[in-house]
């Protein structure tokens, strides 16, 4: 796909999230001159322990979307299993796609070129409330989640408090 | 694979002559870099498997088995020009854009539709249906059995 449609896919984005915004985020442009760069406020879902967190994340577009999947990193601290120390979300959905000959993950769980923004972000809330642990990006995250889960919840309701402190 | 020597698209026919005929043609490439045609891009690029992106003539032999069979498989997937006949297939949900009178399509053997450089470019990279994921090599060879 050629650069301009690219760009033509993701203003079509912008404009339709402006009008119909979405329950559980915001989404905008870190600057107004670069469409492939989004700034995203998540807001920490209900009945979690990331509950009340406002929580700032980047998404990086390549110039060959939708065919290959964005970067995401948290700019808010974070702490969870599928998210790295630097912030970089790790899920399925934003692996490039393809058929790995290791077969570690299948096509369809990979990158699809039918996902949104919107539709991204949904899968990222839904990380945040059901963590996965099978393959964490953040090893002490995971093994806090899974051991000491009563710590890991605290350690979580202090970065959703500093991040409300953030805004 | 027979077929994919004769595809019309003359990308995969020197993909496939470069396996025979060795350094002569990367000279051969080198001595014709001057500024190409307008419609033609100097070497495309493929993506053998995630995380691969190579230029034709860097691919080892297995990548250009696998695309060249991947071209092969792709030509076998029927076409057609959007008419506004067909009542189902309205929007391609790659680049999320109706289709437009007289837009080129590609049909999946699941009935999916999609533009057809939309869909071609996305099955050089993964061969499922982006919208019911559904592998269509194992759709294509189930519809070869009916038939």
């Amino acid at each position: 796909m050629a650069h301009d449609q690219s760009s033509l896919l993701l203003r079509k984005q912008l404009r339709d999230l402006n009008k119909n915004p979405v329950e559980g985020f915001s989404a905008g442009l870190i600057d107004d001159d670069d469409i492939f760069k989004w700034e995203v406020v998540i807001i920490g879902p209900g009945d979690t322990i990331f509950e009340g967190g406002v929580f700032k994340a980047h998404l990086t577009f390549p110039k060959e979307y939708p065919h290959r999947p964005p970067k995401m990193k948290f700019v808010t601290e974070m702490w969870h299993p599928n998210i790295g120390p630097d912030g970089s979300v790790c899920i399925s959905i934003l692996h490039e796609p393809g058929d790995d000959k290791y077969g570690y993950e299948q096509a369809s769980e990979r990158w699809l070129p039918v996902h949104t923004v919107e539709t991204i972000l949904l899968s990222v809330i839904s990380m945040l409330a059901d963590p996965n642990d099978e393959s964490p990006a953040n090893v002490d995250a995971a093994k806090m989640w899974r051991e000491q889960p009563d710590d890991f919840k605290k350690k979580v309701g202090r970065l959703v408090r500093k991040s409300q402190d953030e805004l | 694979m027979g077929n994919c020597l004769k595809s019309p698209n003359t990308d995969d026919i020197s993909l496939l002559r470069g396996s025979d005929a060795g350094p002569e043609v990367s000279s051969e490439q080198s001595a014709n870099m001057g500024p190409p045609p307008p419609y033609q891009e100097s070497i495309p690029i493929y993506h053998p498997s995630p995380n691969v992106s190579r230029p034709a003539n860097q691919l080892t032999e297995e990548e250009q088995i696998k695309i060249a069979q991947r071209l092969g498989l792709i030509n076998h997937l029927p076409t057609g020009v959007f008419d506004g006949t067909s009542k189902k297939a309205k929007e391609c949900c790659i680049c999320m854009e109706e289709f437009l009178l007289g837009d080129m399509l590609r049909f999946l053997p699941c009935m999916h539709t999609y533009h057809k450089d939309c869909i071609d470019d996305w099955l050089m990279r993964s061969f499922i249906c982006p919208s019911c994921l559904e592998p269509v090599d194992a759709a294509l060879l189930t519809t070869y059995e009916t038939s």
